[in-house]
């Protein structure tokens, strides 16, 4: 399918090399949109949470000293700058790059949660996402190895044969299992409201406008 | 398709199918060994397969860029395992320590009963650090690093208090430094190629030395630790 079909006028194209970046409305709502939310978490702090106590009248404060703070601020910062490159980039090579930075971005943002119930979760989380490797990394080799090319603008202009589209069925696995799933097991994490439970927002967004623009990109591939 | 250049052997254009369906049949028999396995670290050590099989579909493409594929995956793979072992064992050490305040995870110290660390380990440290300074690179880096590590253990064998290095790392640190310089020398003054080969590959075995050295003695710190 056409590039400029599925996402708007083409603003204009951004030349790096071998590395192409075109620029769609749709690209550019949602890589503006990812990086504000990702300012919003930078400046953002973690909640208090004020815990009654069975027996007393007492209340038990449970905060997040500032090394631990620090290291989920840091993950998710990276994490939200991921998910806008991953939204801006005109590359399969890039995109599955950044799907798996994403993923083990999201199972530390989790892990960093220290209860049982949580670490049991991201645990399995994280065997999907190290299972889901394969056909993430299996379906951009696929495709390359039908195409020739990893650029989209390439591949538009070229005709879906059956290993294309095998390959983007197992890109959208992977997609899946990378990001896709990872609310899910975030969720856990936020039941609880854990202390510091606002940087588990971002897993969710990212997975969402992750499985967004893959969609955009197997359209491309797929017809 | 694809035009394949008539220089590549027809075998290896072949083998691109079979190492596909390999890689996803591999892929695929893992995952119903996971599905049968219960023991958790059994599960996270068949995972790791499925990464292989990963390995093996990417290669199948045989071209630079799915070389380029083959180095993130690795890391991706790498990082994810490390990660999730991490995860076990702080879960398990939370589990326990919910229970038993006192009892920890910790290993226990080792017993080293093995004839080469009193007989002649200096002399082997000796002569695998020379073989090592011999070979530089990555592989004499490994080998000076196994030499410095063997010292340690025969020295923590025999019950020796081991010297106590504090500058190792900060050697590592020139390693990287020399490995930099080289690598800009590359593109700067191609005509030294020699000079900066030469640097790099010092760079290299002092820093892959220095670093098994390290793992010697953090292992010491982490297992003495009360």
């Amino acid at each position: 399918m056409n590039i400029g079909s599925l996402g708007g006028d083409l603003l204009g194209l951004i030349p790096l090399g071998d590395i192409v970046l075109y620029i769609n409305p749709f690209h550019l709502f949602m890589f503006v949109t990812m990086l504000i939310f990702t300012f919003l978490i930078a400046i953002g702090r973690t909640e208090t949470q004020v815990e009654t106590q069975f027996g007393t009248l007492d209340d038990k404060t449970k905060t997040v000293d500032l090394k631990e703070f620090r290291a989920r601020r840091f993950l998710s910062v990276v994490c939200g700058i991921a998910t806008a490159g991953a939204m801006i980039t005109g590359d399969l090579y890039n995109l599955t790059l950044f799907m798996s930075l994403i993923g083990i971005l999201n199972i530390g943002i989790i892990s960093s949660v220290k209860q049982i119930d949580v670490l049991d979760s991201v645990f399995q989380y994280g065997l999907i996402a190290m299972m889901c490797s394969l056909p993430l990394f299996g379906g951009a080799a696929l495709v390359l190895g039908a195409c020739g090319t990893v650029s989209l603008l390439a591949i538009q202009s070229i005709k879906p044969t059956a290993m294309m589209i095998f390959g983007a069925i197992l890109m959208f696995i992977g997609a899946c299992g990378e990001s896709g799933i990872a609310p899910f097991f975030a969720s856990k994490a936020e039941m609880f409201r854990t202390p510091g439970s606002p940087f588990l927002l971002i897993v969710h967004l990212s997975s969402l406008f992750i499985i967004i623009r893959v969609i955009e990109v197997l359209l491309i591939i797929c017809t | 398709m694809v035009p394949v250049p008539p220089y590549v052997p027809l075998e290896i254009v072949n083998m691109y199918l079979p190492v596909v369906y390999t890689g996803l049949i591999i892929g695929f028999f893992s995952l119903i060994a996971i599905a049968m396995e219960k023991r958790q670290i059994h599960i996270l050590i068949l995972t790791d397969i499925v990464g292989f099989a990963m390995i093996l579909v990417v290669a199948s493409v045989g071209t630079d860029l799915a070389e380029s594929f083959i180095l993130p995956g690795l890391v991706v793979e790498l990082a994810e395992i490390l990660a999730i072992s991490e995860i076990l064992i702080s879960r398990e050490m939370r589990k326990i320590q919910s229970t038993n305040i006192n009892k920890t995870l910790a290993p226990l110290p080792m017993k080293y009963d093995m004839e080469i660390l009193t007989t002649a380990p200096n002399f082997l440290t000796l002569v695998l650090l020379a073989y090592g300074v011999f070979l530089t690179g990555f592989t004499g880096g490994a080998i000076a690093g196994g030499g410095i590590l063997l010292y340690v253990l025969s020295r923590k064998a025999r019950g020796l208090p081991i010297v106590e290095i504090e500058g190792i790392s900060g050697l590592s640190g020139i390693g990287w430094c020399m490995w930099l310089i080289a690598l800009c020398l590359f593109f700067l003054l191609p005509q030294y190629w020699l000079l900066s080969l030469f640097l790099a590959a010092a760079g290299l075995l002092l820093k892959v030395a220095t670093k098994m050295g390290i793992i010697g003695i953090f292992m010491r710190e982490e297992y003495g630790k009360k």
